[in-house]
């Protein structure tokens, strides 16, 4: 049969038990029966092939991309683990038909099982390392959804948390060793990565690939340190033990060490990490086991013992070694599963799995106790059963390791491991089985029906066939190791048997069982010893660790992501200046082709300045009014800076745009109190001005580099220069670029400007219309009002001022486009002329006398640029093509007449409607009820005085 | 602007003029009572939109003497950014609805923002790339505070645009440095100035820079910090959002300008970028471990995986761009997923974000769970869904580039995400019951769209929806 067949059929076959639900628990159970011995007797139909020493490969291209092909391979190794996972199912399958009540839902649980049965036959099969980890996480993923079908205990939902974190997260990082040994190997085809052993192990990155794929096979199959996932996993219903956690998944992790062996192994690395972690798993789960009273659970803390076992003698990496462990896997898995199933009949019958409830089953199980009994002695080490044999085999082999330069340490941890683990047998048969019959089991035990105690039954046969004959497992087992060790090495000529001779391994094995016996002898004192002691438990370390994680990434975390706003800009600025540094660092930094001026006393003196009011303003900006006098000085000293650098038009709309400013920052005073409220420490402002000295530094480092080399493109003002008075007839260049070169850029600006003002307009009377008007009205003000709301002088001096600001405004504009000046400039002029009207004499009064609207005024711009624009058009020219003539009026010099003008009066009315607009709009908000409009212009007024004496006497 | 580059850019011009036109014509009729019609019309036009990109796109078009490009990553990007918009708009309508959220303009907000997410992956000047950049943020600014009575929306909203505004800064400073030291602004311009070893101080502050802004978008650690908050704040359905579209627009700007503007100095920016990613891979497992808000949990794996992202562009290789895009794809498909149920968590009717919630939750909705155990180990990359298979090829395309170090620590950051992902699969399925569970059923819609997300996941496995193939092709576009 294909393999795809092989592998698919469980799959497909999942379907079936959860549809055929409803069709009854024989249908269902028969069903997967079938699925599973068509997949059986398909495997062993390549039996032949793989006998012969062929490898059988099938293969399609499912992701050529990433490497991921559907590669399947059946060699001695897959071929032998396919039909423990298939030949064992079948047992299972027929056990936990009779072993589950009425009760659970059979469909469901079957198809879970097909589901992990098919991803197990995956792994086994697959040539593909890719195809591997998604079979891997599948049968993590099923096992899931088998131990969740269990939810009802408690402590199963610690076992699930538990086996499902670990070895998530384990098979996780055996992506990153696949990964590694794909690259290196050019392929994730096993085949290939097979035949790269030197390769692989010279890479400098063959430690981490072997450190995380260990990872993924040491959680899988609970090593040492990961062993406590597997007892806790434990209860899950007893197939799903015997299958998931005895027999198939945990052998997993072993299963992929094996088939790594001839690239991974024979390194000082593989052999220290896996010996190493294998010996401790074998010597800790046995000592546990001894003291365990759960039927379920010793078997578990045996089983972790055994694997540990096995994973030492994968360690030693010799080929010896690698035969020892195939056989033990072997014999492992037909005596284990055995005796999981016995201690699930004990549990079906008596009720209860506590050894210390137990005693005296001989007589009322004959059968299970026979069954039971064989598997424990096997597991114990007893001659004429399989256990004896392997384990022999791995105590020679244990004598001839040495680990740490200490040659007696392998031998002896190896004896002291079979010592206990022949203790725990002896204890599982004596507590359990022998013994007085008790008259208190929850239950009247008794012989269950043969679809229960002939699974078992039917494994406890190759037990004693393999322990007698040894001759038999032997070209099987040799096979196997074959395939193992691929062509790194011989298959070792030693012969199976049971005598030996007299060889330490015997002694050992001697002193193993003599001491179990004393061991058991002695279990009353002990246990007192054990109950009395401290010792870490590995579940408990393991939570806390989880917790210490979840803590310390709080920890870590939380106060990071607090919500404070300074916090984020914080790190964002330290950052940037971080990466600045390294882009400063790693740049190439060119020679300095620039001088540096001179610089003359009034420069310094500005320059000055504007240090001392920034400097000013960081020690007193707690003073609102100060502040802004301070930022107003700063303002005004770049505006200088502007003209001392030849650039008056930048400086004039600096200058304006900084009184506009002021003007909007003093009716936002109006809202403030006057000093900033005291929200930070100490600590913080120096951390802040650490942040902000450096950023000053790093931008000042920055500006100076720049300021001394040249730019790489010939600077645009040459151009600039050439055509500005040729083609746009005028000497300002700035002015030239904002209503002739970019005058399509400026129509669009001030529309913005003028859309941005409406906006401002919008908002404000929404607001004001909205609930957030009375709280505006009947604010109170924290500190005394001036008096007199306008003062006389003030007044005075405003009106006065009027006139000669419009006229100066108009000069401007007028200038505009041979000298400093323009539209833009001279709107801002004009808006701070009309400004402080509303400052001096009022709001009331300065609308009075208004005769357009602000959105008029910002239309009528609009509009007559735009006009301009398209009178363009009329003489055939692009939008906003513009002209110019000069012409002589007597007595006036020749003067120049431009269509850019017009443009520029546009520019100049949308300026200053909407700076009016936006200015009106928020002053409103700053209105107050008590503080109604005076109806005067002048707080003062002789004349108005003597009216209110009229009307005082009038009324009088 | 010849007809020829109009008609280029005609998805842009027909989805904008949709949106404007439907303003205008919301505002001057019904107003909100328009709004679920709004919804779905805005949704089916994206869609329309994004299937006549993908079906009739050919080959690399250049318009406006190359400050637009339309070429295969962008179209691929597009169709991308239009669907999963679509997507997340239709959950969000019952949602918003429910709960007097839904205004009108919400849909054409998304769908100006969507505009903008096109601009930015078709961008091929650095003007060019900042409009599209500011028309989606500034779409978004606004759509992150919509609950405007709540203090947390506001609040994140406005932090959002605080530092989204501060980024924008760096963004054009760094524009304008590349500007002043390659003497354009037109990829085509820079990349010859860019040389490999030879990239002058100021055009590598330039992209120090323009890293930075666009960093803050794909909210790449340290640049994140808004991410939780935000996520936290906007009502569900935005976060969804959030989530998805924008987050692949900035992966493709990102990737359009490291490889466009400077594809000759990958050595310059590509250790950058790998710091980037391996930090935001590190603080998003890390920190998702402790959270119990499952929308702030999916802000630090939103994180986590633009870390991974990253890490395909620092490759810096036609294999890591290829990487990235599938890996968005998928990012996006199972985002909106999981958010769909997200969506769905309440109890007596109000929305819970609350981890411990969901205990238990498979007792009362297998199916659902069933759904969400599907998408959570996608989001873990546990093999064989379809997420292990985003994260396989990130690894390997910076395996691949030499950067085997940060392949190893984006397995280890993986192995530390996936204990908070399962953390939530435990809750559904061993939690403790003793609570009252969340309410059953939920909307059609949401129940769909987290079926088929998670079908997807397990689907998707046998040949990607051919997305593998396209996003190789659009990735050979992109570098060469």
């Amino acid at each position: 049969m294909s393999l795809f067949l092989i592998v698919a059929l469980p799959f497909l076959g999942a379907l079936l038990p959860g549809l055929m639900n409803s069709a009854g628990r024989q249908a269902c159970a028969g069903i997967t029966f079938t699925v599973t011995l068509s997949a059986f007797i398909g495997l062993l139909t390549n039996a032949p092939a793989v006998f012969a020493g062929n490898v059988v490969t099938v293969g399609v291209d499912w992701m050529p991309l990433l490497g991921l092909n559907f590669n399947l391979m059946l060699d001695g190794l897959g071929f032998f683990f396919a039909m423990l996972i298939l030949g064992i199912g079948l047992l299972i399958i027929t056990y936990a038909r009779f072993y589950l009540s009425r009760e659970d839902n059979m469909g469901e649980f079957f198809t879970y099982l097909l589901l992990f049965q098919g991803a197990m036959v995956g792994i086994v099969l697959s040539d593909n390392i890719l195809l591997l980890l998604i079979f891997w996480e599948l049968t993590s993923l099923s096992s899931f959804l088998l131990i969740g079908y269990w939810k009802h205990l408690p402590e199963g939902r610690q076992g699930a948390r538990m086996a499902l974190t670990v070895t998530g997260m384990g098979g996780l990082s055996m992506i990153g060793g696949m990964l590694i040994l794909g690259q290196i190997a050019g392929s994730y085809d096993l085949s290939v990565i097979l035949e790269n052993r030197e390769l692989i192990q010279e890479s400098p990155l063959y430690l981490p690939a072997l450190i995380l794929i260990l990872l993924g096979c040491f959680t899988k199959s609970a090593q040492f340190p990961f062993h406590f996932w597997l007892p806790h996993a434990m209860a899950a219903p007893t197939p799903v033990s015997a299958y998931l956690h005895s027999a198939t998944m945990v052998k997993a992790g072993i299963f992929l060490m094996a088939r790594m062996w001839p690239v991974l192994s024979g390194t000082t690395e593989w052999f220290v990490i896996v010996t190493t972690a294998g010996l401790i798993t074998m010597v800790l789960g046995a000592v546990i086991a001894l003291f365990k009273h759960d039927l379920k659970a010793l078997l578990a803390f045996s089983t972790v013992s055994h694997l540990g076992l096995i994973t030492m003698l994968l360690g030693t990496g010799t080929a010896f070694g690698a035969m020892a462990a195939m056989f033990h896997i072997l014999n492992h898995a037909t005596f284990k599963a055995a005796l999981f199933m016995s201690a699930g009949i004990v549990d079906h019958e008596a009720h209860t799995r506590d050894i210390r409830r137990l005693g005296g089953l001989r007589h009322l199980m004959p059968i299970t106790f026979v069954i039971a009994t064989l598997g424990a002695l096997s597991m114990a080490g007893i001659p004429l059963l399989n256990g004896f044999l392997s384990k022999e085999m791995m105590l020679e082999e244990a004598n001839r390791t040495v680990l740490f330069n200490t040659p007696w340490l392998v031998p002896v941890m190896a004896t002291v491991g079979s010592l206990f683990s022949a203790a725990y047998c002896f204890r599982l048969i004596s507590h359990t089985f022998l013994g007085p019959v008790r008259k208190d089991y929850p239950s009247a035990p008794h012989d269950p029906g043969a679809g229960l105690w002939m699974p078992p039954a039917i494994l406890i046969v190759p037990v004693i066939a393999i322990g007698v004959a040894p001759f038999l497992a032997e070209p099987f087992v040799k096979m196997v190791t074959a395939s193992v060790l691929g062509e790194a090495a011989e298959v070792p000529t030693a012969y199976f048997k049971i005598w030996h001779g007299l060889v330490p391994a015997l002694f050992m094995s001697i002193i193993a069982t003599v001491g179990g016996l004393i061991l058991l002898g002695l279990f009353k004192p002990l246990l007192r010893g054990w109950d009395a002691a401290p010792r870490p438990e590995a579940k408990v370390i393991f939570e806390g660790l989880v917790e210490g994680i979840v803590a310390v990434a709080k920890r870590l975390v939380l106060p990071l992501h607090d919500g404070s706003f300074s916090r984020y800009s914080a790190f964002a600025a330290v950052t940037i200046i971080g990466v600045g540094y390294y882009a400063w660092m790693t740049g190439t930094v060119g020679t300095a082709t620039r001088e540096l001026q001179p610089a003359g006393p009034v420069p310094v003196a500005g320059w000055l300045m504007l240090v001392a009011a920034a400097l000013g303003l960081v020690f007193l900006h707690r003073n609102r009014l100060l502040s802004l006098v301070l930022i107003g000085i700063a303002g005004l000293m770049v505006s200088v800076g502007f003209v001392f650098f030849s650039a008056p038009d930048l400086a004039m709309t600096q200058f304006t745009v900084e009184a506009v400013t002021i003007i909007l920052l003093l009716l936002a005073l109006n809202f403030l109190p006057n000093r900033t409220p005291v929200e930070s420490t100490v600590l913080r402002r120096s951390r802040d001005t650490v942040i902000a000295v450096a950023g000053g530094l790093a931008t000042f480092a920055l500006s100076y580099h720049y300021l001394l080399r040249d730019s790489v493109a010939p600077a645009i003002s040459a151009f600039h220069v050439e055509n500005s008075y040729k083609g746009g007839g005028g000497t300002n260049m700035v002015n030239v670029i904002l209503v002739d070169f970019r005058g399509f850029d400026t129509y669009g600006e001030i529309i913005v400007l003028g859309i941005a003002a409406l906006v401002i307009y919008a908002l404000t009377e929404a607001l004001l219309g909205g609930p957030v008007r009375a709280r505006l009205l009947n604010r109170l003000p924290d500190q005394p009002r001036a008096g007199d709301m306008h003062p006389m002088m003030m007044v005075v001096m405003t009106r006065v001022m009027m006139p000669i600001i419009m006229m100066v405004g108009f000069y401007i504009f007028l200038r505009g486009h041979n000298e400093p000046g323009g539209g833009f400039i001279s709107g801002l002029v004009v808006s701070i002329g009309v400004v402080i009207q509303y400052m001096a004499s009022g709001f009331g009064w300065t609308t009075a006398r208004l005769r357009y609207p602000y959105h008029g005024i910002i239309g009528a711009g609009v509009l007559i640029a735009g006009l301009t624009g398209i009178g363009s058009w009329f003489v055939a020219k692009p939008f906003l093509t513009s002209d110019f003539t000069y012409v002589r009026i007597p007595p006036f010099n020749e003067f120049e007449l431009a269509t850019a003008a017009l443009f520029d009066l546009g520019v100049f009315l949308a300026v200053v409607g909407a700076v009016m607009l936006a200015l009106e709009s928020l002053s409103r908000l700053a209105r107050r009820q008590e503080a109604m409009e005076s109806e005067y212009p002048m707080d003062i007024d002789p004349s108005r005085e003597d009216n209110d004496v009229a009307l005082q006497k009038e009324e009088a | 602007m010849t007809p020829a580059d109009l008609t280029l850019i005609l998805p842009e011009i027909l989805l904008s003029v949709y949106a404007m036109v439907m303003l205008l014509v919301a505002v001057y009729t019904t107003k909100d009572a328009l709004a679920s019609t709004l919804v779905w019309m805005t949704a089916g036009v994206m869609i329309a939109l994004g299937a006549w990109i993908g079906i009739t796109g050919e080959g690399t078009n250049i318009a406006f003497n190359g400050m637009l490009i339309e070429d295969g990553f962008a179209r691929f990007a597009k169709v991308t950014i239009l669907l999963s918009a679509a997507a997340v708009l239709v959950m969000s309508e019952g949602y918003m609805k429910q709960r007097d959220l839904l205004r009108f303009e919400y849909p054409l907000l998304v769908a100006l923002s969507a505009v903008g997410m096109m601009v930015m992956v078709s961008a091929g000047d650095l003007m060019t790339l900042y409009m599209g950049l500011e028309l989606q943020s500034l779409a978004l600014y606004v759509v992150a505070s919509l609950r405007r009575d709540s203090v947390k929306s506001t609040e994140a909203g406005l932090k959002y645009f605080v530092l989204g505004a501060l980024s924008s800064g760096l963004l054009l400073y760094g524009a304008s440095l590349v500007y002043g030291y390659a003497g354009t602004t037109l990829f085509s311009g820079i990349i010859e100035t860019a040389q490999h070893g030879d990239v002058s101080l100021g055009l590598l502050f330039g992209l120090v820079f323009l890293i930075a802004g666009m960093a803050f978008k794909v909210s790449a650690v340290p640049f994140h910090m808004w991410t939780p908050d935000v996520y936290e704040g906007a009502p569900t359905p935005i976060t969804a959002f959030f989530a998805t579209a924008p987050k692949v627009a900035a992966m493709g700007l990102f990737a359009r300008v490291l490889h466009d503007a400077f594809g000759n100095a990958v050595s310059d920016w590509s250790q950058i970028v790998a710091l980037l990613s391996v930090l935001s891979m590190f603080l998003g497992a890390i920190a998702a471990i402790g959270q119990t808000n499952i929308k702030r949990l999916m802000a630090f794996s939103s994180i986590a995986h633009m870390g991974y992202a990253l890490m395909g562009l620092a490759a810096g290789t036609v294999l890591g761009v290829q990487a990235m895009l599938i890996y968005m794809a998928i990012y996006v498909t199972m985002n909106v997923g999981t958010f769909a149920f997200i969506l769905m968590m309440e109890k007596d009717g109000q929305p819970v974000t609350d981890i411990a919630s969901l205990n238990m939750y498979s007792k009362q909705e297998p199916g659902k769970a069933l759904a969400m155990l599907v998408l959570l180990f996608s989001l873990a990359g546990v093999p064989p869904m379809l997420g292990f298979f985003g994260k396989f090829y990130v690894l390997r395309a910076a395996y691949e580039a030499g950067l085997a170090w940060l392949a190893i620590a984006g397995v280890i950051a993986s192995v530390i995400g996936a204990y908070y992902y399962l953390r939530i699969v435990f809750f559904m399925y061993f939690g403790d019951d003793s609570q009252e569970g969340l309410d059953k059923g939920g909307s059609t819609v949401l129940w769909g769209f987290l079926m088929a997300s998670a079908a997807v996941m397990v689907l998707g496995i046998i040949n990607m929806f051919g997305v593998e193939a396209a996003a190789a092709a659009a990735a050979a576009t992109l570098v060469n």
